[in-house]
């Protein structure tokens, strides 16, 4: 199974990203190999749909779970379509990617089922 | 010939000078562009005899057809159609009905089907003047289409005085695209001058000659004469700041029409447009 992590910097030491959309880069940590892949979210500076666009650079790397922020509803939707799950830790004041990880193995996060923040939130403000 | 009545952001008295100038100009039409707000019909006051839905399509995906090639979505971008595991997921607000999609896709699994995103009234204002508003369906993300369309229904002979929406977005692009002239309105407030600095360089960018209106005039400070002066930029007119103005506006009238010492102020600011095209 691989679970990808919304990360501000690379590796499982990696400070967590408080965007999922915009975050610059996905940890990957693969349950069985244990391997860590950091991959950078090249949907961050689309000027729009950034969401659905970071859902297939997850998809394209056959992650299963997601462990972000908050998710708005066009990820939703193609989260659901890719078949990954969505878990949050926003507001649990975790740090790193592997607290992250740590938070969802003991099952601290919260799977989310319908978007948690509404669309454009992610936008940066002109 | 078009004229445009710009600002740098709502609430300056675009919606005033457009409508008080358009109905002191014979043969006139306005048209209301700032279909996220419109507003000149509640001081036009006009008797709506038509209704036009304007439509946008969006691509229907027929899966027994795609093969997920995962073409369309990569030049999709506006991330409107992504193509998924078994699926392709379509989100319909995000399209710009561009039609690439369709023509990119080896299997032809694409259609289009068309949903509403706004409406045009048109209709017969109690000033005897023609106009015609867009109005954007609540959850839409652009107007766009609703300008090109109220401007696609305008004849080629009318004096069109089109009420653009404030900013530099998009949609003001598209309304003042192709006028002949743009009035630009602003306050003397030290906010007003700088959202205007950005119409400037729009429409400089757009090559479109242009004059200012400063609305409530003595109001502020002397920052939009200054900036006027060393940029160049005409003063076509100033409307004072006058308890009188403000009662006639907050009951939806305009202003000209009741105090007849302004209707000069708007048939000057036409005849100076009139004397440089
Ligand atoms: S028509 Fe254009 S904008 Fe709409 S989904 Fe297809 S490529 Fe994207
Ligand atoms: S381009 Fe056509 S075949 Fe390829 S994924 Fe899109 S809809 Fe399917």
């Amino acid at each position: 199974m691989k679970i990808a992590v919304s990360a501000k910097e690379v590796g499982l030491n990696g400070k967590i990203d408080d965007r999922f959309g915009r975050a610059e880069y996905y940890v990957i940590f693969d349950t069985e190999t244990k391997e860590v892949k950091t991959v950078e979210n090249s949907a961050k500076n689309e000027s729009a749909g950034a969401g659905g666009k970071a859902v297939k650079v997850l998809g394209d790397e056959n992650v299963n779970i997601i462990l972000a922020p908050e998710v708005g509803p066009k990820a939703i939707t193609a989260l659901k379509a890719f078949e990954i799950e969505a878990y949050l830790y926003a507001g649990m004041g975790l740090n790193t990617v592997e607290d992250a990880i740590n938070a969802f193995n003991e099952g601290k996060l919260i799977k989310a089922n319908n978007a948690t923040v509404e669309e454009h939130s992610g936008l940066r403000k002109a | 010939m078009k004229i445009a009545v710009l600002s740098g952001k709502g609430g300056t008295g675009k919606t005033t000078v457009s409508n008080n100038l358009a109905i002191n100009i014979k043969n006139t039409i306005l048209i209301d562009t700032d279909v996220e707000e419109p507003n000149s019909h509640i001081f036009l006051k006009p008797d709506i005899e038509k209704i036009d839905s304007v439509f946008i399509g969006y691509p229907e995906v027929d899966m027994n057809k795609c093969n997920l090639c995962g073409k369309c979505g990569e030049f999709c971008r506006f991330n409107a159609i992504i193509p998924a595991k078994n699926s392709v997921v379509v989100f319909n607000e995000s399209c710009h009905d561009c039609g690439g999609c369709a023509m990119v896709c080896p299997t032809n699994a694409i259609t289009y089907k068309q949903r509403e995103i706004g409406k045009i009234y048109s209709g017969k204002t109690k000033y005897d003047i023609d106009m015609k508003y867009g109005e954007i369906n609540i959850g839409e993300m652009s107007g766009v289409r609703i300008i090109e369309e109220v401007k696609e229904k305008i004849k080629n002979e009318e004096i069109v005085i089109i009420d653009s929406p404030p900013g530099t977005a998009c949609s003001t692009v598209a309304a003042v695209e192709g006028v002949d002239y743009a009035i630009l309105v602003s306050e003397p407030t030290p906010f007003g001058v700088s959202d205007m600095k950005m119409v400037v360089e729009m429409l400089r960018e757009m090559n479109i000659p242009f004059g200012l209106v400063i609305n409530k005039a003595k109001l502020g400070d002397d920052e939009i004469y200054e900036y006027a002066n060393n940029e160049n930029i005409e003063i076509l007119a100033e409307i004072p700041f006058n308890k009188e103005i403000a009662k006639l506006y907050a009951n939806g009238e305009l202003f000209s029409i009741h105090l007849k010492e302004y209707k000069e102020i708007f048939e000057n600011i036409y005849s100076q447009i009139l004397s440089k095209l």
